[in-house]
């Protein structure tokens, strides 16, 4: 009797464990609950947006808030604890010319960006070398006849310090050149937008930009020691200019931050939506 | 019931009942006095708060510069450059007055001569043309003037003075005149009208052209509101950004000429402050800047109302 009864809460407790595990990993895939804040970086800003869309599609109970600033911005505000992602153009948990690394911050890639090197419709080089891109952000080379153009002075325009975007370029197109500071033809401009816009309305002006912002019949890009700024060469690596986007977290990531970045990085975000958008998977340069 | 036994009682039965109502009346209305007095305490008070707060917040993180570098580094000194630990923001400062006042240079002449021509010369027809499309300049967002500056004015500048790229103070000060010229001949436009008929009448009556009217009774007797107009033109153009930023070239250094490309204290805090991190030498000093067009802004303001208070005592 004694036993009999002892079996039968056993079975119970069991069964009610069972079950009770198992509605506890049901609830788990249908109710990852959450709210994730993104910041930084605002080359990756459409990629995160169309990510956040997809995957609130996906976990009702998540909700997703997106902002871009700048680069650095992102593991800053990562730092602050006022962001759980920093959206950023490298990779900040190491050091880069002019910034330090960011401790105890993890970087997970995200996207390929590549960058080209743009200049006025007006300009007749079509093709520019590591050294005369060096010479001419350096202030060596002013005159476009140095390069194999007409003779008129080089306006150069490039961005802010702190800009994502002119971080990597210096890194991979001016091999951590120098950009000059203190010249006539020399301007800062605050975004890929009006970088754009400058150059579209500067006779002789050179820049660099997210190769997702190449259109129109203003700018154009130039190849970089003899390749051209197409994702095809990114991918088949013979060109140089371009850099891995990162989500940079506070420690490894975790809950529905740990999901999103997952998603984000998934096959199927990353052969879909994210080609859409002119970037490159992640897995093509990894193989 | 039964009819009253005189008139009299009835007049005062309603005459009681008419106060009765008159002083819920006025009860009522002197709860919503008194509600609506604390309500507008309130709003003075939070607004106070507030303001008194953005002043603390950024005054105290522009004073953390001077616990890391020298007062004289930060006012005397021409080198700017952050990367290298070098915070000198004289540059900016004299760019920031020498844009003020070319702007003033620019804008003065024209908008005080709109003003005369609006109030004193036009017939009805084009004042009332004029005015409504001056107010409406003021409403356009300052991009757009900013993107027009970039579009339109710099590829000109550029042609006529064969530059390479015509970013510069007089870029600047075109798209900042242009700006402030609504401003400045509004407010003048006023300040002339309000001069009294009686002295144009005696000027006239002594045989003065019309000239001589204007430039020796109008303009003097109206000559405090037209300062002040000016001031008020002036805060304008010391506090403008983003017209600014998107024609002025962005380089930190002393303009030399007048299509240099350069930076004002503006343009340079918002071109800079969402690159620097919190805590750094570099972020205070951006603070240090704002809270040095702060305080422009506040003197200005207070010699407008000094002025003013002029005026009333005369």
């Amino acid at each position: 009797m004694k036993m009999f009864k002892k079996f039968t809460v056993t079975a119970l407790t069991a069964v009610i464990a069972v079950t009770a595990s198992f509605a506890g990993v049901a609830a788990a895939a249908d109710s990852l609950k959450g709210k994730i804040t993104v910041n930084g970086s605002t080359a990756l800003l459409p990629l995160t947006l169309q990510a956040a869309k997809e995957f609130q599609k996906l976990h009702p109970k998540v909700k997703i808030a997106a902002s871009g600033k700048g680069s650095v911005t992102g593991p800053q505000a990562v730092k602050k604890g006022i962001a759980d992602i920093g959206a950023c153009d490298w990779d900040a948990s190491i050091d880069v010319p002019g910034f330090k690394a960011f401790d105890g911050q993890v970087a997970n890639k995200v996207a390929v960006i590549p960058f080209a090197t743009i200049v006025n419709k007006n300009v007749g080089v079509d093709n520019l070398t590591t050294e005369q891109l060096k010479g001419i952000y350096a202030g060596k080379i002013t005159n476009w006849k140095e390069v194999g153009g007409s003779d008129a002075n080089i306006v150069v325009i490039t961005r802010a310090f702190g800009s994502g975007t002119r971080v990597n370029y210096q890194a991979k197109a001016l091999g951590g050149g120098d950009i000059v500071k203190k010249e006539k033809n020399y301007k800062e401009t605050g975004s890929s937008g009006d970088m754009k816009t400058a150059i579209g309305t500067t006779p002789n002006a050179i820049g660099y930009i997210d190769l997702v912002y190449v259109t129109g019949n203003d700018i154009k890009a130039v190849k970089f020691n003899g390749v051209e700024a197409t994702t095809d060469n990114v991918i088949n690596g013979s060109y140089k200019i371009w850099a891995y986007g990162y989500y940079m977290t506070k420690g490894q990531p975790t809950g529905a931050t740990k999901e999103f970045i997952e998603y984000v990085q998934s096959k199927k975000f990353q052969q879909g939506s994210l080609k859409k958008l002119k970037f490159i998977p992640i897995s093509a340069m990894q193989s | 019931m039964g009819a009253p036994v005189h008139g009299l009682t009835a007049k005062t039965q309603t005459s009681l009942e008419e106060v009765k109502r008159n002083t819920k009346r006025h009860r009522r209305h002197l709860l919503g006095n008194s509600i609506s007095r604390y309500y507008f305490l309130f709003s003075i008070l939070a607004l106070c708060l507030v303001l008194g707060l953005v002043i603390v917040f950024i005054g105290k993180t522009a004073l953390l510069l001077f616990t890391r570098i020298s007062p004289q580094d930060f006012f005397f000194s021409f080198n700017w450059t952050p990367e290298e630990d070098a915070f000198g923001a004289a540059a900016f400062i004299v760019n920031t007055l020498s844009l003020t006042a070319l702007t003033l240079v620019i804008a003065v002449p024209i908008s005080v001569g709109m003003a005369v021509l609006c109030a004193e010369i036009a017939p009805n027809w084009l004042k009332s043309f004029i005015r409504p499309v001056l107010d409406l300049l003021v409403g356009i967002p300052s991009i757009v003037y900013g993107y027009l500056g970039l579009t339109v004015l710099l590829p000109f500048l550029r042609r006529v003075s064969g530059e390479g790229l015509g970013d510069g103070l007089l870029a600047a000060a075109l798209v900042l005149a242009l700006m402030v010229l609504p401003t400045i001949c509004r407010i003048s436009d006023d300040a002339i009208v309000a001069v009294p008929r009686k002295y144009r009448d005696a000027a006239y009556a002594l045989g003065s052209t019309r000239l001589q009217v204007i430039m020796r009774v109008v303009l003097p007797a109206a000559s405090r509101g037209i300062i002040s107009a000016v001031i008020l033109g002036m805060t304008r153009a010391v506090g403008e950004t983003m017209a600014v930023v998107m024609v002025i070239g962005n380089t930190p250094q002393l303009a030399k000429s007048l299509f240099a490309p350069t930076s004002v204290l503006t343009s340079n805090i918002v071109m800079q402050i969402s690159n620097v991190e919190f805590d750094s030498t570099w972020n205070y000093s951006l603070h240090m800047m704002a809270f040095l067009l702060l305080l422009i802004s506040f003197v200005l303001i207070l010699i407008i109302r000094l002025l003013g208070r002029k005026r009333r005592d005369a």
